[in-house]
């Protein structure tokens, strides 16, 4: 059986986390529904999963793709213009290390970004069911459940304190 | 701390999107006037390369005049959005909220407009290309066998800054993400679409909240270290040279950094209290967080001042009478010793016995001065170690030259702040300058403790 | 035991504790009059080497006196040691006071309490004042010296520099101590009651008339806040005087302004490793879970990274000024100080001081724990200690007699390697600040009574929505 998506939307967060525990109690496995807000909550104020994440691997990689893309531009380049300068060596290390530095932090950092984005899941280019009230501070819980099961899950979100309920079918129950 | 009323997310979309989704009259009138002054900078700059540097006041030995010391002044404002950004999220300081998103932006634009003044120095602009292509994929000067100093910290700006800029811009982006959402979700037409793309199909889950989060930790624990080398490799352009004395100083990495910091902090103290008045955002940035700011910048002033001292206490300490005689310019000899009395008083002494006081802390006039007179300090004292510097830097005392800017420099001078501000006011039309979800996180954390009789302002925090 | 369950909320687990106010000061009493096998196994260690540093002080001064400083540069760098860890420790309380840090209140007393220890410093400072070098050149000034050697003090005012670096010593001892004394007055007054014997005697002397109104707690926060500036200030002035006179202007030519911030930083760094790894031993060993959560050591390991980082720019500042510039003294000075003379000391230096401390804060999960900052404390404090030796030893043994009052060292010395007397004395240091520190403990309560209950009042573990979580009063 297909899953289909639902979103309940909720006046306050008490009735949302009512909503969670409802579905949880209901038998939907935690992994099938989200709490959409507009403003980020203290991890687990809804009672919701965890979200594991490997955010920390992107800027390791991207600072060592950055030291080694440093060193080896910097070290090249002086061995291309290999004039002595004020005494200095031609592989002169200090100035090595400043250029080195910055193409290391630069690259951990667009590295990190991407992981964000990624580990965000955007761009989602379908954005898949949501409400425009939800940014306007109503909390949404979006279930994925059974397409038969769309009726009683929308039961089961108005009885929890919806003031609305979304479908993909275009329904819409106050 | 938490002086203000609750609000609710309604009351903070409709407040903080005034400057997106309304059109006040003075609006196109401030970008005019603005403009036009950036128009005639711009000119006034064209004209520079078109007849050379003899319009302007340069001139041997002061080959470094009003250009260079307003690159570093702008580098040095760009620091502020690291510092409030990146610091007080990293210590979990309430107050930073409203602060943040114009700090970020006042750095992004204050950056670029740093790097037209070494852009336009160079007098011949268009010979920049040369150093990266002419012939395919070989530098102009590799080709005709010309080697420059490639261990130059002129070298190791460029790389600082690019990577500062770079990383402050994603920076900007990525934590505009969810405020895209609620602008995609207000608009319609190719704004909804343009804010649509922006805002990359955000729904605001736990888990893309969760990484919003990080991402603010993350990144400004990864930006500090950046903003730390920037200014210090601008202060090397300066530090590493040998032959103008009061330059050669190991210090100057930490004193310029700690001096952008204070003048940054207090461009964005001043455009806070700008924005207070212009947008009517009396809600949001509240005296309380002006107070902050002013605290925070006693200390940052104090150990600005402390950095100052040694500078120049280890200037005489060598008893060096080349480096003798650049103090002797500086401290002696009208008028820079009226200019250093003037910097030193503006920068350190003055604002800080008004932030010493509760009472003009929290008065936004006063605190407005406060922050203009640490700029225009600030502004005089990288002037103050340019040119007196590079004025005495030859042996022989008839080479020694003073500098008078020209109407050319000052109007360029004046564009570049006009450019700043034209540019803050363009992106309030397209962005939030304060961040939405930020503000309403501090709403749904706050909370109070009763002790007794008394009910006290309280956090809910997760570490 | 003081305090509830330790609470937190996912890998925050067990990080934060509630103290219980009403069993505080009847268990801090308890555990200020013990004394347990293992504490008075270290007392008697330090004790012992605390002898051992009298006898080979005693010897050095026997055998080289006091006339040249060359024989006393591992004193003076034992002496900088224990100077810029006990001197900066009560910074850390008077700073985090500050920024009223939440977490700060079970480590301020623990950190106040190094202030005694500035006794020890003036007395190792002594004879410190009788070896150093006049200002002025005792000889006739031979072609190619200055008549006055290149200090802070210029041409030498009356007393400079001895007389002013000791009482400035002296004067900074003194300030700590009435930090220290202020901030116990509150918990003197009240283990008043319980104590007995020499402590009974010494908490009415000392906390008589402090009966905890509303007067008295406002002088009090007061009188912290104003001695606090006074102490920072003295501290970076006392820092910048020691690390000029007794290192910067002993090598000639040698002029680094950027020096005596790394001194500064150095201390602190130090500092805050000496603050975590008590903290760490009174809370694994001592019984004080129930005060000091896993937060203190969370929030205090940010800060010890963020010294580390701030300390490595500097030096890399330092480094790199000298190294681009080329000229011949600043040549010398690196080869002397970084690459061949102290080679192995500084990278001793620069791995113990950050690469190695670094490498263990850098994780969250060692962050999160207590034993992580911990051991990043201790590698600090041996990171410090090489950079004392580097420095110290390096300078007294620069230019020797009449180099001294050239304008640059001319040709890099060779290392100065310790014999058994400078060993000694180095330990012996350690030993006596740690034997002083230990003894102090056992009079004065080792968590500052009055900043914890106070803290209890804003802080309590509550709901929000679902989860549970620490809520923080912000009365300011």
């Amino acid at each position: 059986m297909a899953k289909a998506p639902i979103l309940g939307l909720f006046e306050t967060a008490d009735h949302a986390a009512d909503a969670g525990d409802a579905l949880k109690a209901a038998g939907v496995s935690q992994a099938d529904y989200d709490f959409l807000t507009d403003t980020p909550y203290p991890e687990g104020a809804f009672g919701e999963r965890e979200e594991p994440h490997r955010i920390y691997i992107f800027p390791f990689v991207g600072a060592l793709i950055g030291l080694t893309v440093g060193i080896m531009l910097t070290s090249m380049t002086q061995l291309a213009y290999p004039l002595t300068q004020g005494g200095k060596p031609i592989l002169s290390l200090p100035p090595m290390a400043v250029v080195t530095y910055e193409s290391t932090m630069l690259t951990a950092i667009v590295f990190t970004i991407i992981g964000i984005i990624f580990e965000s899941r955007l761009p989602a280019f379908k954005q898949g069911l949501y409400d425009t009230r939800i940014t306007e501070g109503y909390i949404g819980v979006l279930v994925n459940v059974d397409e038969d099961q769309l009726g009683s899950t929308q039961a089961l979100l108005t009885q929890a304190g919806a003031i609305d309920v979304v479908r993909n079918d275009g329904g819409s129950a106050a | 701390m938490q002086e203000g009323k609750p609000l609710d997310s309604r009351q903070v979309n409709r407040e903080l999107l005034v400057s997106i989704l309304n059109s006040p009259k003075w609006f196109f009138g401030a970008i005019a006037v603005l403009g036009f002054i950036v128009l005639v900078a711009m000119s006034s700059a064209g004209f520079m390369i078109n007849q050379g540097f003899g319009v302007t006041g340069l001139n041997r030995p002061v080959m470094w005049g009003f250009f260079i010391t307003n690159f570093v002044f702008w580098i040095g404002i760009s620091h502020a959005g690291v510092m409030l950004s990146a610091i007080l999220r990293l210590s979990k300081a309430e107050w930073r909220r409203p602060a943040t998103r114009a700090a970020e932006i006042l750095t992004v634009f204050s950056l670029m407009t740093a790097m037209t003044m070494p852009l336009i120095h160079t007098g011949r602009p268009w010979r920049t290309v040369y150093w990266i292509y002419t012939l395919p994929f070989v530098p102009y000067d590799y080709a005709r066998g010309i080697w420059p100093n490639i261990r130059t910290p002129l070298v190791w700006d460029p790389s600082a800054v690019y990577t500062y800029l770079t990383s402050s811009i994603l920076f900007v982006l990525v934590a505009l993400i969810p405020d895209f959402a609620v602008l995609r979700d207000r608009t319609t037409g190719m704004s909804h679409r343009i804010y649509g793309m922006l805002a990359m199909g955000w729904q605001g889950n736990a888990r893309q909240w969760k990484l919003q989060i990080i991402a603010g930790v993350l990144l400004s624990a990864l930006i500090l270290p950046v903003f730390v080398s920037v200014h210090s490799i601008v202060s090397w352009d300066f530090g590493m040279a040998v032959s103008v004395k009061s330059w050669h100083s190991t210090i100057f990495a930490p004193y310029f950094v700690v001096g952008a910091v204070h003048s940054g902090v207090s461009a964005v103290a001043f455009v806070l209290i700008i924005l207070r008045y212009i947008y009517g955002w009396q809600n949001y940035i509240r005296h309380e967080h002006i107070d902050a700011l002013a605290r925070l910048l006693i200390v940052v002033a104090t150990g600005w001042f402390y950095f100052f001292v040694m500078e120049v206490v280890f200037g005489f300490y060598g008893r060096e009478a080349d480096e003798i005689a650049v103090r002797n310019l500086q401290f002696t000899i009208s008028p820079w010793n009226i200019w250093m009395m003037i910097f030193v008083g503006m920068t350190y002494f003055l604002p800080v016995s008004i932030w010493l006081s509760k009472s003009l802390r929290r008065n936004l006039w006063v605190m407005s001065l406060a922050c203009i007179f640490v700029n225009i300090g600030m502004w005089l004292e990288r002037f103050l170690i340019i040119v007196p510097g590079l004025a005495r830097k030859q042996l022989l005392t008839f080479d020694w030259y003073t500098y008078r800017p020209s109407s050319v420099e000052w109007i360029i001078i004046i564009g570049t702040f006009a450019l700043v501000s034209m540019l803050m006011l363009t992106i309030a039309r397209v962005v939030p300058l304060i961040p939405l979800y930020d503000i309403k996180e501090g709403e749904i954390l706050r909370t109070e403790i009763k002790i007794g009789r008394v009910t006290v302002p309280a956090v809910f925090r997760e570490d | 035991m003081a305090a509830t369950e330790p609470k937190g909320h996912g890998q925050h687990a067990d990080m934060w504790v509630f103290p219980d106010a009403s069993v505080m000061t009847a268990d801090m009493g308890e555990k200020t009059n013990a004394m347990p096998r293992p504490f008075t196994m270290g007392l008697a260690v330090a004790g012992i080497l605390f002898i051992l540093g009298i006898v080979g002080f005693v010897a050095r001064a026997a055998d080289d006196g006091f006339g040249e400083i060359g024989p006393w540069g591992y004193y003076m760098a034992i002496f900088s040691m224990v100077f810029m860890v006990t001197s900066g420790a009560p910074l850390a309380a008077v700073a985090f006071r500050f920024t009223k840090s939440h977490w700060r209140r079970p480590l301020s007393r623990v950190a106040e309490l190094f202030s005694i220890v500035g006794i020890l410093n003036l007395l190792m400072f002594i004879p410190l004042v009788f070896v150093l070098p006049d200002i002025a050149n005792p000889g006739e000034v031979a072609e190619g010296e200055l008549a006055v050697r290149r200090t802070i003090w210029f041409e030498g005012p009356i007393g400079a520099p001895h007389a002013w670096d000791l009482v400035g010593v002296g004067f900074l001892a003194i300030t700590s101590m009435a930090i220290l004394w202020i901030s116990v007055i509150p918990d003197m007054a009240e283990c008043r009651f319980t104590a007995t014997g020499f402590r009974r005697t010494i908490y009415n002397k000392l906390s008589g008339g402090w009966f905890g109104t509303k007067r008295q707690w406002n002088s009090q926060k007061a009188g912290l806040a104003l001695l606090g500036a006074f102490y920072f200030m003295t501290l970076i002035f006392m820092h910048f005087v020691i690390s000029s006179d007794y290192a910067q202007s002993l090598i000639p030519g040698w002029k680094d302004s950027i020096f005596p911030v790394i001194y500064t930083i150095t201390s602190l760094q130090m500092s805050l490793g000496v603050i975590l790894v008590v903290m760490f031993i009174m809370r694994r060993w001592g019984g004080y879970e129930g005060y000091i959560g896993k937060s203190m050591f969370w929030s205090a390991s940010k800060v010890l990274l963020g010294i580390t980082l701030l300390w490595v720019y500097h030096l890399f500042a330092f480094f790199i000024t000298f190294w681009y510039g080329r000229l011949e003294i600043e040549q010398n000075i690196i080869k002397y100080l970084v690459t061949d003379t102290y080679a192995i000391i500084f990278l001793l230096n620069l791995i113990f001081s950050f690469a190695a401390p670094f490498a263990v804060l850098l994780w969250n999960p060692v962050r999160r724990s207590a034993w992580g900052p911990a051991l990043a404390g201790v590698l600090v404090l041996f990171g410090g200690l090489m950079f004392n030796i580097r420095i110290f030893v390096g300078a007294a043994n620069a230019a020797p007699g009449a180099d001294l009052y050239k304008p640059i060292m001319e040709r890099v010395p060779a290392p100065v390697y310790p014999d058994i007397f400078d060993v000694f004395m180095v330990i012996g240091g350690l030993g006596a600040a740690a034997f002083i520190y230990l003894l102090s403990t056992r009079v004065l309560p080792v968590i500052s009574l009055w900043e914890v209950k106070e803290g209890a009042l804003y802080q309590k573990w509550g709901k929000l929505i679902r989860g549970e979580y620490l809520i923080l009063g912000k009365p300011e």
